[in-house]
């Protein structure tokens, strides 16, 4: 693979996304919500008498499972599909680089700039914390942002994939914007409302996690934070009888690997196979 | 360090070997048994009406979409590792992205090509356009007008001389002064041993007959997706179907 080109592939993607309005936007909306955040756990763990990140932590937790993949998932949707329709992609594509290695630009380069948006907010957060709360819990806070981090990679690689395959630039931001809301929001809720129903089980239920990449990121956020499986309640307590808390990490890191791995082997095909 | 192919292949190579492509969309047959061959420092049009086939023909030139038959450049390939990289391609339509500047676009592709453009001495050789052509290099690609914009897209193709140079459409959307640049570069391409494959729509070759012939060695004519005629520039004439129809080359009046 030509290396120099690739990373030629990257900046200039990430010199594109972060002049773009998505990337701005995001980065100065999640930077204020994770301080904000940060603030009222602080505040509220103050009132008891207390230090620490603790309730912040769910709080924070979820933003970062919401904010950054949405603009991750956005940011690939957006990459492949408008270079086709600018006709960018057939000026890319004579150049001397090989498609996988145009893709993994691609992703690399979006992948910089959803890191740099996860930095300004929970860098904000992490400022606070130390000046205000010590530096005890940042360790906690950085664990969440190294898992943060990979759930970025993922939610651009699947963004990708989708601009691969999609027709149109409107398509892949549609189809992006459904599969953000259907990771985020639907299959808790469908899990929530059927696991009952249909005798799901825990077992059931961790496959739903472990098949859902942004709810396989909130348990490993979960558990690199330092609390242990037990944490997640009575369904905690079945993983940590059966696979334990570091088995629990390794299977979320497993589906975040599978996820990102699969999406970027569809991305290339994608890109193989179509016209640019 | 500037990487330059002008050098490798030497004057009776065969640069360029298109030996019975043909190409359909579903049922609809857009190039048929098409065979054209171009030595290093042949500069051909590609001459044809709308929806003749031209564009198609320089893509599967270029490597961008699947044919039957055989495409070569040096012997290699353009979909393959060796082929890549030899062929400098100007789209017929291009949207450069609007928040970079000139100097940046012009940049970004060097660095694929591996050419250094950080001296003005190092721009100037790597981009062979005349002075002035090009806008400034600070301006952002946003503020251009089209035909600003289709001039760095032309300067990207033309960067770094690559062996193969493909334009679709070249002249599109500049005015009269830049199209005269336009042939200027082109005149130089060709003094300077470079070889391209230029696609024109067949009015602006009927009305700028004498201007390309100093500029191209061969007029390819394309009608339905099929090779009618190729020869010298002149020995296509004008045609009372201009812009809706092939012209008939002299041969068969």
């Amino acid at each position: 693979m030509n290396l120099p080109a690739v990373f030629a592939v990257a900046g200039w993607e990430l010199r594109l996304a972060v002049r773009g309005r998505l990337v701005m936007g995001t980065a100065l909306t999640f930077t204020v919500v994770c301080v904000l955040a940060t603030l009222l756990g602080l505040r509220s763990l103050s009132d008891l008498g207390l230090a620490g990140v603790g309730p912040g932590t769910g709080a924070l937790i979820n933003l970062a499972i919401l904010f950054p993949p949405l603009m991750g998932i956005m940011l690939g949707a957006n990459s492949l599909s408008s270079a086709r329709e600018r006709s960018l992609l057939p000026l890319m594509l004579v150049q001397p680089l090989s498609r996988v290695g145009y893709v993994c630009g691609v992703v690399v380069g979006l992948v910089g700039a959803v890191w740099l948006t996860i930095g300004f907010g929970f860098g904000a957060s992490a400022i606070l914390l130390a000046s205000i709360a010590g530096t005890a819990d940042v360790a906690g806070l950085l664990a969440i942002v190294g898992s943060a981090l990979g759930v970025g990679v993922v939610s651009v690689a699947i963004g990708v994939a989708i601009a691969a395959l999609a027709g149109s630039r409107i398509q892949a931001l549609g189809l992006s914007m459904g599969l953000w809301f259907l990771f985020a929001f639907a299959i808790d809720l469908v899990l929530a409302g059927v696991a009952a129903a249909v005798h799901l089980g825990p077992a059931g239920l961790f496959v739903g996690i472990l098949a859902n990449p942004l709810e396989a990121g909130r348990i490993l956020m979960v558990l690199a934070s330092g609390a242990d499986a037990l944490t997640l309640g009575p369904f905690g307590t079945y993983l940590d009888n059966t696979v334990g808390t570091a088995g629990a990490a390794l299977a979320v890191l497993a589906s975040l690997a599978t996820w990102t791995a699969l999406s970027l082997l569809v991305a290339y095909m994608g890109i193989s196979r179509r016209e640019p | 360090m500037m990487r330059t192919h002008r050098q490798n292949p030497s004057k009776d190579a065969k640069l360029l070997q298109i030996r019975g492509v043909s190409k359909s969309y579903a049922d609809q047959v857009v190039l048929d048994d098409v065979s054209i061959e171009l030595r290093k420092g042949d500069i051909a049009l590609l001459v044809g009406a709308n929806g003749s086939g031209k564009s198609t023909m320089l893509r599967c030139v270029a490597g961008l979409t699947s044919f039957e038959g055989t495409v070569r450049v040096l012997g290699a390939d353009p979909r393959s590792a060796d082929g890549r990289g030899l062929i400098g391609y100007l789209p017929q339509l291009v949207a450069l992205p609007e928040p970079v500047t000139v100097g940046e676009v012009i940049g970004f592709f060097a660095r694929l090509r591996a050419i250094s453009v950080r001296s003005p001495e190092e721009f100037a050789s790597a981009v062979p356009l005349p002075a002035g052509f090009l806008p400034a290099l600070a301006s952002p690609i946003g503020s251009l007008s089209g035909g600003m914009r289709r001039r760095v897209a032309l300067a990207v193709a033309l960067l770094g001389s690559p062996p193969l140079v493909l334009l679709d459409e070249p002249a599109a959307s500049l005015d009269e002064e830049h199209t005269a640049s336009l042939w200027e570069t082109l005149q130089a391409l060709r003094a300077a041993g470079g070889t391209a494959l230029i696609a024109m729509p067949l009015m602006v070759t009927s009305l700028l007959r004498h201007d390309l012939a100093s500029v191209a060695d061969r007029a390819v004519l394309l009608d339905q997706g099929r090779v009618v005629h190729d020869g010298p520039v002149d020995s296509l004439r004008p045609s009372p179907t201009v812009g809706t129809g092939p012209a008939l080359p002299r041969s068969s009046r």
